[in-house]
């Protein structure tokens, strides 16, 4: 399996050429164009409890797509909703918590799983769970904006919206910004306290922003 | 006529230089800036079309008016852009027809008739695309924008987009509504449910980024008006 990250960072999207017995797993809705020698399977989104218990409480889809080739090599182009950059992480027995609307293609030695998100998560208004992925491969992310990614050896402080993935390793807390004033005042408010070991992604750009900016001029 | 791509992908604006007495018919607005020696003419005529071409192109996404720009010396330049953060794709037509989805056509040479027809009742209920597309014939250049980047599919016997994803196709090209996996349950399930197959031969430009998409994602994050 040949997988190209295209257009980065404004406008990435995925070119996956897979031969016969490859298999690609998609977010679903993430198909731009494919060759019509590339079949679609729609299954359930990690296992049916884990799918259903991802559906309706960490927001995401029910189903992914298993994507192959029915004869010869087959071409498929996999995208995201949000203008950004997209990147491929290896994991080697690693896990990693992928925040909602991040995950965009995974390969099959990739298990898909469901996390507690932790309560700093809820305060943070993240959601319960999220997509915890794990096992051998390589799973392909994206986010609004580019993506950092960063090494933590102790804390850092994140804005909310801005944490798209990160390793299990890694514990978050909720706090404000600075006081109860300064925070109001920074428009900063509540942001999330990561602390390492363990890598982080983050987005550099978020939706929020963007919707708030947009907000002030909709009368 | 000359026509260089600046500042690609994300923020493409497209430098058109022409000659002496040469113009260049663009959608309206996506003028940034030109020089002196080039004059701007509103009409709602396209070569070839008149009052209903103008009509029927409101239905397209397009504006009734078309703006023409003309040189009245040799080197006068005019800078075009979409209104999106956008990628602008340079076509050079040498005969035949492209068809351009209804909001992606941003400029042409004059020497390309252009034409705003209906996609047909069943594509323009399904494809995720306006009503109507803009017939490009003749032979010049031709300027379409898209967002997302923009790439080109030479097809040969079949080729698959989503629904919301086509920018523009040759004519050639026979255009068809279908299911995006072997089964529909499986289709929807999956999160695409219906596709566009083209057949045939030639070429077909796909943008990686759907509007509808993004629209989507934001949309809950905005006030309601009232």
């Amino acid at each position: 399996m040949e997988v190209e990250v295209c257009n980065r960072p404004s406008f990435a999207h995925i070119l996956a050429k897979l031969a016969p017995g490859e298999v690609i797993i998609a977010e679903s809705g993430s198909m731009a164009s494919m060759t019509s020698n590339t079949n679609l399977r729609a299954t359930w989104n990690g296992g049916f409890f884990t799918a259903i218990i991802r559906k309706f409480f960490g927001g995401e889809s029910l189903f992914v797509n298993e994507v192959s080739s029915t004869s010869g090599t087959a071409e498929v182009m996999l995208t995201q909703a949000t203008p950004g950059d997209m990147i491929a992480i290896k994991l080697n027995g690693t896990e990693m918590f992928l925040e909602s609307g991040s995950f965009v293609a995974c390969t099959p030695g990739v298990t898909m799983g469901v996390g507690f998100a932790g309560f700093a998560s809820i305060f943070g208004g993240e959601g319960f769970f999220r997509l915890k992925v794990g096992g051998n491969g390589t799973v392909w992310i994206g986010g609004y904006g580019s993506i950092v990614e960063r090494e933590l050896t102790s804390e850092l402080t994140i804005d909310s919206g801005h944490l798209i993935a990160y390793e299990t390793t890694v514990s978050l807390a909720s706090g404000l910004a600075g006081g109860i004033v300064s925070s109001v005042l920074s428009k900063e408010g509540i942001v999330m306290r990561a602390r390492g070991p363990g890598r982080i992604y983050l987005q550099t750009r978020s939706l929020d922003g963007l919707a708030s900016w947009t907000n002030r001029f909709l009368f | 006529m000359q026509i260089e791509l600046l500042c690609r992908t994300a923020s493409t604006v497209a430098k058109v230089t022409l000659g002496a007495g040469e113009s260049v018919t663009c959608e309206v607005g996506s003028m940034v800036a030109m020089t002196p020696q080039v004059v701007v003419e509103t009409t709602s005529k396209s070569r070839g079309g008149g009052m209903m071409a103008g009509i029927r192109r409101v239905f397209s996404g397009e504006s009734f008016f078309l703006n023409h720009f003309t040189s009245r010396v040799e080197g006068g330049s005019v800078y075009l852009a979409p209104s999106q953060l956008a990628d602008v794709y340079h076509h050079a037509l040498r005969g035949g027809t492209v068809v351009v989805q209804g909001s992606s056509w941003l400029a042409s040479s004059a020497g390309i008739e252009i034409d705003t027809t209906f996609a047909g009742l069943g594509n323009a209920l399904f494809s995720g695309e306006s009503m109507f597309w803009v017939k490009c014939t003749g032979t010049g250049d031709l300027l379409f924008n898209s967002f997302g980047a923009i790439y080109p599919i030479d097809v040969d016997g079949s080729y698959v987009v989503d629904t919301g994803h086509i920018v523009a196709f040759e004519e050639t090209l026979a255009f068809q509504m279908t299911k995006a996996s072997s089964s529909f349950i499986g289709s929807f399930l999956g999160g695409e449910g219906l596709v566009c197959r083209f057949n045939g031969r030639g070429r077909v430009w796909v943008q990686s980024h759907q509007p509808d998409a993004f629209g989507r994602t934001i949309g809950p994050l905005l006030l309601p008006r009232d």
